[in-house]
């Protein structure tokens, strides 16, 4: 009984990453508008730059996402 | 409550099973191959002027093809066909679960098979271009000491994509059931749209834009 709660608190820890996925999303994003708003014709090439760091940042809250799906599926 | 598995299921097939990754990716594969049938009994010689389907076939070849000429250049013509044929297997594949069959890319063993696709396709790319030793004494290039850290990193990208496109599939259909299994009337199929076409549009875009970077990366 024990054990099953200590997996499940352990699977709430692990969805935490999420803040940090979220703030540094919003932050990236935030400054990508800003350099647009400032010179327009070069929104290509930040869009593509934004993409790409976007990828790398969703990437790790999704690894998360995975081990509180494992977690989940141990839980007795 | 539905039960959540991560593990593929097996189908029993005339006395050994197969995984159902096996079953469907066929299945997908054969669909595509009549498609591909059928456009050719449609379009019997290409014309100057397109009209009709040859539009939007070279559409989506022309825009793949500007895409990855832009980042690869010169070898454009060896990497483009392989990066549609990626996308478009990915895109089926993951399409067919709005009929109610389960996707191709559910199962780990799919996607890791696509990422090791990838994987030959950046290596072979980089050995045409330069050869074993020119390219082995690029790995090593600023000091000696980045080579088995540039050997890891080529090793580890195609799991990495591999592991991004499973979970996101997967993800998606154990939040489906669940709804499914809450409230079957009308929010399924609100839900649906961003959980089966603008995920799939997404994956299978960045699926492709990381292949072509880590093309980019071993070539520039």
């Amino acid at each position: 009984m024990f054990c099953m709660a200590i997996i499940a608190i352990a699977a709430a820890i692990a969805s935490l990453t999420g803040i940090g996925a979220a703030l540094g999303m919003s932050h990236a994003t935030s400054k990508a508008v800003e350099s647009i708003a400032r010179q327009p014709e070069a929104a290509g090439k930040i869009s593509s730059s934004l993409m790409f760091g976007l990828i790398m940042m969703e990437t790790c809250a999704i690894y998360s996402l995975f081990v509180a799906i494992l977690l989940i599926g141990k839980i007795a | 409550m539905p039960e959540i598995s991560i593990t593929p299921h097996h189908i029993a097939f005339f006395g050994f099973e197969v995984g159902a990754s096996v079953v469907m990716g066929s299945f997908v594969v054969l669909l595509l191959v009549i498609l591909c049938v059928l456009i050719n009994l449609r379009v019997r010689r290409f014309q100057e002027k397109p009209t009709g389907i040859q539009n939007l076939i070279e559409l989506a070849v022309e825009s793949v093809y500007q895409f990855s000429k832009g980042k690869v250049g010169h070898n454009a013509d060896f990497c483009a066909p392989m990066v549609l044929t990626l996308m478009t297997f990915i895109a089926t594949a993951t399409l067919v679960e709005l009929f109610g069959l389960p996707p191709a890319t559910e199962d780990l063993s799919c996607t890791l098979a696509l990422g090791f696709t990838t994987f030959l396709l950046v290596n072979v790319t980089a050995l045409r271009e330069f050869g074993l030793l020119r390219r082995i004494r690029r790995m090593a290039s600023p000091a000696f000491f980045v080579l088995p850290i540039r050997m890891m990193t080529d090793l580890v990208a195609p799991v990495s994509m591999a592991l991004r496109l499973f979970i996101n599939v997967m993800v998606g259909g154990i939040v489906m059931k669940l709804i499914y299994s809450a409230i079957p009337l009308v929010l399924p199929a609100a839900v649906s749209v961003y959980f089966n076409l603008i995920h799939v549009a997404i994956q299978t875009f960045v699926f492709g834009l990381l292949t072509l970077n880590y093309t980019m990366e071993a070539t520039e």
